[in-house]
């Protein structure tokens, strides 16, 4: 009782996986009612004695973050006081830093990071190309209607060839010279009968995939020269481009699409449902439906999950591996706003970003569902888009008609050299 | 049984003396009877005579009494008398004893005994016949023929049943035949005569006379004399003394056992028993199991317990003496009843002579006195008195008054339990399933549109679902993208927009929008590019009109292409009207579109055809001021709305179909779901009403969910849901499931409160709507924003 009450204290054994922090392992008794920061001091008191400079770490128990008191989450676990806890520590996430606004004319509806540059949609029918400097490199009309989605195909030093679609109906593919800063269309691809609300390239960059508010998913050729097609001299010769193949399935709109691998696609959908293609078969493999319209889908590489968002303020987490199951893994409160746009960390397996209409960005670790380990503050507006491509930079556009950069400083030294 | 053997072998014994001759019949008899007479009292012979004498006179005694009244015949009669007086013997003196007891009743009655003396008179007639023939057989009355005894009795005949034929007459009383000479008829129907009977004086000398006297004996049927037989007495000994007659009998013969008393020990018979006998009875396996179980049962009880039972119940037996004291009545009829109040012992105060402390002091006679107009507040219903003795009790004066009371108490009392159904509140309120079961439905505020500048009159949602469209006072339209909250569009019309409607066929790309008195068409240039060139071209041209529009029509409505300034934001046609317009509505394929003119008068109700440029006047009588008005989603039925009822009318046949009666004050605006069944009714005095138009005309159901006016409803057209919005800021959702099932009701559930919108000006929510195809609702507020709640 007296634990129960925060009194008492709990047997403990401290673990973790990156060596240069482990500690004896040996059990501690510890006053049940500790929270992180009493964790945390202990911990770099133990370390100390070592000779470590003094580090934030992070405590997880039973998988999940423990934030508040030690003994709550017991309790809220059902996990008796009187066993051993192993409680495992991590290197605290450093804090991302703000570190530039690039302003735009009009509200910024999607941002995709490459390589050193910042490419951005905005409603106001432009795609610009800004660095992380701050550096706005290039402004490119063209498109009749607000741009609603942007993907890089391919960058190297010379040449950058990027998508982008709009609610004109139209995907436009573009080449940019980055020496002489001249941009070039390459082909417009029309077939969808709505706005374009997604667009996703494949990971062998030979195809992207559009999803529409037409309710279709198309695929299209990426390359350059679109080879095999049998109109295609009258094409070629107005830069039309036809889509390589029409996937019907979706009830509404298309919302989010992203390539799980070279021939799978993942899409979410205003119809409740989370749909796995098989561009092989040409056919649904999986489908996940949900109890709520999905504005955004991520799917991350590392653990197979797909973290979706969505209006009543909660992400929530699937996993892909499932079959016609819709068990939904976690939720994740925080924001208090309709969730427009969520994207997992290429590089940490356990982090994803979001982006809502409170105006607010949050860093997620997956195991923490109750709490966000970062408030990205920043937008004095909606967010409309949020990208983490660059694990060094994190960048969100709103309807404040700004583009925001986060400097993630853990960009760590080795995941950076293997990426 | 005794007396008719006696009379059998009566008949039998004379038949030889038949064949004598008859005369020795007589003498025999008369034998026969003084030989019982003699049996009965042997030792009586000597009082016998004397009692002659004695009969004697006690006769003459009685005929005395006859003389007194006929004198003349005196003589005759006694002769008479003697005469008979010998036959008659003992039978005689049984029947006059008979006799007397007649004559005593005869002596009351001089007329009786007059007519006594008719029937006498024959009597005196016959003495004297009898005597001639007295005279007649004289002589063989004194010969005594004995039986032979070396004759066999049953020589003749055998047969005990034989009729005695020596006398006809058959088995009856023979003194019937007393007053009359013969005795019966023989075999050849003769009479048979008396024999002449011998006076005292004759029966004396025979007795002295004959030595044979004592065993003579009369036979009663023939009236002959018989003499017994030496064996005949010693029978008639032998009877007498209780003995068995037969002296042969043996009556200590030695016993003979037929069959051992012993118990054999080996069987007698040789014959090994069969196989069955070892074998249990089914038969009476079944009664034995049959009995168990009815022992089992109760049904049947051991006659042990039957004996127990029948010892408790001739036990003594203990009753409570006051058992209705502390038990209830039973009572006829009536089950359970309610026992009559007892009444209250009574106490020491109530005593004659009470302890002192009883006795009302001052202060208390005082405060009962002063109760007096309300004695029911009294403690004590009387004043405690006391008496020397209880002899100086008075009478108690409210004694008939109180038993009247009292028995009014009985018989006013309600003895019948009245059984109150005791029913907790909640339990009747219908069980409705939890909100959380019947999602989805909006729960929160999402997002809201901002940048219209006065009151948001109207929303409208794209059929895709894409795009929003408001109209407010601000005189703007506005084009929204939902998902981002983002305007796309804005609109300047001229007037004040009271009305915007999104064509709901999704291959045109119309909105009507109703400002001031004009109708305008107008293509928001959103979604499809094909559908909107296509619209384009379709609103373009003007059909040829080839029909002439009558007058009332023309002046009511003009159709005219927008000008080209208009043309450029959008508007493609405008319909002019004579009177502002409040409403506009589309019919669900889009060709039709129907407006509100409240100011209208009998042209408040107008139908435009968009395809032939057209208008319609349906109604040309006012039937109130019109509300709003409404298309069947399904069949060509209008709804008209007036300030308290609604009409349903037949588009094809141009006729009422029905008229709902609201009972509401005014009605603000209503939706149809959109299977067409239910209709839902907002009315300005905050309550909504759910009618099921195949069920009554009344409402279904009546919702008072708001605190103020209510505006607007909306049924959702895919979720089972419907949303209100009210002057009091609030949207509430409910849920509203229509069955397809035609007995089940529908099932109206409020599910959430909204209420995110700010006031002004007494004005709250305007508008509500819901998305085509999400649940999610969108309203409109007089505090210029325009909210969709997710």
């Amino acid at each position: 009782m007296e634990v129960e009450n925060g009194e008492g204290q709990v047997q403990v054994h401290l673990k973790t996986k990156q060596e240069q922090y482990a500690v004896p392992d040996v059990p501690y008794a510890i006053e049940g009612s500790v929270s992180t920061t009493e964790l945390n001091i202990f911990l770099n008191a133990l370390l100390q004695s070592k000779g470590a400079e003094s580090v934030d770490f992070d405590f997880l128990v039973f998988d999940e973050y423990l934030r508040g008191r030690l003994c709550d989450h017991l309790r809220e676990k059902a996990i008796s006081f009187e066993d051993s806890i192993e409680i495992e520590y991590v290197e605290r996430f450093p804090a991302p830093e703000p570190q530039d606004c690039l302003l735009h004319d009009d509200w910024v509806s999607t941002v995709k990071a490459s390589g050193k540059w910042i490419l951005t949609g905005c409603y106001d029918n432009t795609l610009n190309i800004w660095t992380y400097k701050g550096k706005h490199k290039l402004t490119i009309p063209g498109h009749t209607a607000p741009i609603k989605a942007v993907d890089w195909i391919s960058l190297d030093d010379e040449n950058g060839r990027f998508v982008s679609t709009s609610q004109d109906q139209t995907a436009m593919m573009w080449q940019w010279n980055i020496a002489s800063n001249a941009v070039e269309c390459v082909s417009v691809c029309k077939g969808h009968e709505r706005g374009v609300d997604s667009v996703c390239v494949s990971p062998d960059a030979q195809r992207f995939a559009t999803g529409s508010w037409d309710t279709m998913l198309k695929i299209w050729s990426a390359e350059l020269e679109d080879v095999g097609e049998s109109t295609a001299k009258r094409a070629k010769e107005s830069g039309v481009r036809t889509p390589r193949m029409t996937l019907q399935g979706h009830r509404e709109s298309i919302s989010a699409v992203q390539w799980m691998d070279n021939n799978t696609l993942l899409t979410g959908s205003w119809d409740h449902t989370l749909k796995v293609w098989d561009l092989n078969l040409e056919g649904i493999k999986t489908e996940i439906s949900t109890n709520k319209s999905i504005f955004d889908a991520s799917y991350s590489k590392l653990n197979n999950l797909i973290v979706t968002a969505s209006a009543d303020k909660n992400l929530r987490l699937y996993d892909a591996r499932t079959n016609q199951g819709s068990v939904v893994r976690s939720t994740y409160l925080g924001h208090n706003a309709w969730v427009q746009t969520v994207m997992w960390s290429i590089t940490e397996e356990f982090l994803f970003v979001s982006g809502a209409y409170d105006n607010q960005n949050k860093l997620w670790d997956c195991r923490s569902p109750k709490a966000p380990l970062y408030d990205l503050l920043g937008h004095g507006e909606k967010v409309l888009d949020i990208d983490w491509s660059n694990p060094k930079y994190i960048v969100s556009g709103g309807a404040d008609n700004t583009v925001r950069v986060f400097k993630s400083s853990k960009a760590t030294v080795e995941n950076m050299e293997t990426k | 049984m005794t007396k008719k053997r006696t009379v059998k072998r009566k008949v039998k014994e004379p038949e030889p003396t038949n064949e004598q001759a008859p005369v020795s019949e007589e003498s025999e008899n008369e034998e026969d009877e003084d030989l019982l007479q003699a049996v009965k009292d042997p030792g009586e012979d000597t009082t016998d005579d004397e009692g002659i004498d004695q009969e004697y006179q006690s006769d003459s005694s009685e005929d005395l009494e006859f003389e007194s009244d006929e004198e003349g015949n005196y003589l005759g009669r006694k002769v008479s008398n003697e005469a008979e007086e010998g036959e008659d013997d003992d039978e005689d003196e049984d029947e006059d004893e008979d006799e007397e007891d007649e004559d005593d009743d005869s002596d009351d009655d001089s007329e009786e005994s007059d007519a006594d003396d008719a029937s006498a008179t024959p009597k005196d007639d016959q003495p004297s016949s009898s005597k001639a023939a007295a005279a007649q057989t004289k002589e063989p009355l004194i010969e005594i023929i004995p039986r032979d005894p070396s004759k066999p009795e049953y020589e003749d005949s055998d047969t005990s049943d034989e009729e005695d034929i020596r006398n006809t007459v058959g088995n009856i009383p023979m003194h019937w035949y007393d007053e009359y000479k013969h005795i019966g008829y023989d075999w050849d129907a003769k009479k048979i005569i008396k024999p002449p009977k011998g006076d005292q004086i004759d029966d004396f000398l025979r007795k002295i006379e004959d030595p044979n006297f004592w065993r003579t004996v009369k036979d009663p049927m023939t009236g002959q004399e018989v003499l017994l037989t030496d064996e005949d007495i010693a029978l008639i000994k032998r009877v007498n003394s209780s003995r068995i007659p037969n002296p042969e009998h043996n009556e200590y013969a030695p016993w003979i056992e037929w069959f051992t008393s012993e118990v054999e020990k080996m069987p007698i018979k040789n014959v090994p028993d069969h196989k069955r006998s070892f074998l249990p009875s089914v038969s009476e396996k079944k009664k034995v199991s049959r009995m168990v179980h009815a022992l089992k049962m109760g049904w049947m009880k051991t006659t042990e317990e039957v004996e127990r039972e029948k010892q408790q119940k001739r036990g003594p037996k203990f009753y409570m003496l006051w058992e209705t004291d502390t038990g209830r009545e039973h009572m006829r009829r009536i089950h359970d009843p309610v026992s009559a109040p007892k009444r209250d012992l009574p106490g020491h105060a109530e005593s004659y002579n009470p302890p002192p402390e009883y006795l009302f002091d001052e202060k208390e006679t005082k405060e009962w006195l002063k109760l007096k107009d309300e004695p029911h507040k009294r403690k004590l219903h009387f004043m405690p008195q006391k008496y020397k003795s209880l002899r100086a009790v008075p009478a108690y004066p409210r004694y008939l008054r109180e038993r009247f009371l009292r028995c009014l108490d009985l018989y006013l009392c309600p003895r019948a339990k009245r059984v109150k159904l005791n029913i907790d509140a909640e339990y009747l309120i219908p069980k409705l399933p939890s909100p959380r079961d019947l999602q989805p439905f909006p729960t929160v505020e999402s997002l809201v549109y901002r940048g219209h500048t006065d009151l948001v009159r109207s929303v409208s949602v794209e059929p895709k679902g894409e795009y929003l469209v408001s109209g407010s006072d601000d005189k703007t339209v506005k084009i929204w993208e939902i998902a981002t909250g983002r305007c796309i569009r804005t609109i300047e019309t001229n007037d004040v927009v009271r009305c915007v409607a999104w064509c709901p066929n999704a291959k045109l790309s119309i909105i009507a929008v109703a400002t001031g008195s004009r109708l305008l068409l107008i293509n928001p240039k959103v979604g499809d590019k094909l559908l909107i060139k296509k619209t384009d071209d379709l609103l373009a041209e003007s059909p040829n009109l080839d029909i002439i529009e009558s007058e009332r029509i023309k002046t009511a409505v003009q159709w005219s292409n927008a000008e080209p300034e208009e043309q450029e934001k959008g508007v493609r046609v405008v319909i002019t009207h004579f009177k502002p317009i409040r409403q506009v509505t589309w019919h669900g394929r889009g060709d039709y579109l129907a407006t509100v003119m409240p100011e209208g008068a009998n042209r408040s109700a107008l139908i435009h055809q968009l395809s032939k440029r057209r208008s319609q006047i349906p109604f040309s009588k006012s039937k109130g001021l019109i509300q709003c008005v409404l298309f069947h989603p399904v069949k060509p039925c209008f709804f008209v709305a007036t300030q308290h009822n609604i009409r349903i009318y037949d588009l094809v046949k141009q006729e009422l179909i029905k008229k709902l009666l609201t009972n509401s004050k005014w009605i603000s605006g209503m939706s149809i779901h959109p299977k067409g069944d239910n209709l839902l009714v907002s009315t300005y005095d905050k309550k909504m009403l759910w009618f099921d138009l195949d069920l009554s005309t009344k409402p279904y159901q009546t919702m008072r969910l708001h605190r103020n006016a209510v505006r607007s409803v909306a049924f959702h057209l895919r979720y089972p849901l419907f949303a209100s919005g009210s002057d009091d800021q609030a949207v509430i959702v409910s849920h509203g499931m229509v069955y397809n099932d035609l007995l089940q009701n529908p099932l109206i559930v409020p599910l959430k409160k909204l209420q995110t919108h700010e006031k002004r000006d007494e004005f709250g929510v305007l508008d509500v709507t819901w998305h085509p195809v999400q649940p999610w609702v969108f309203s409109t507020g007089a505090d210029c924003t325009i909210r969709l709640y997710t």
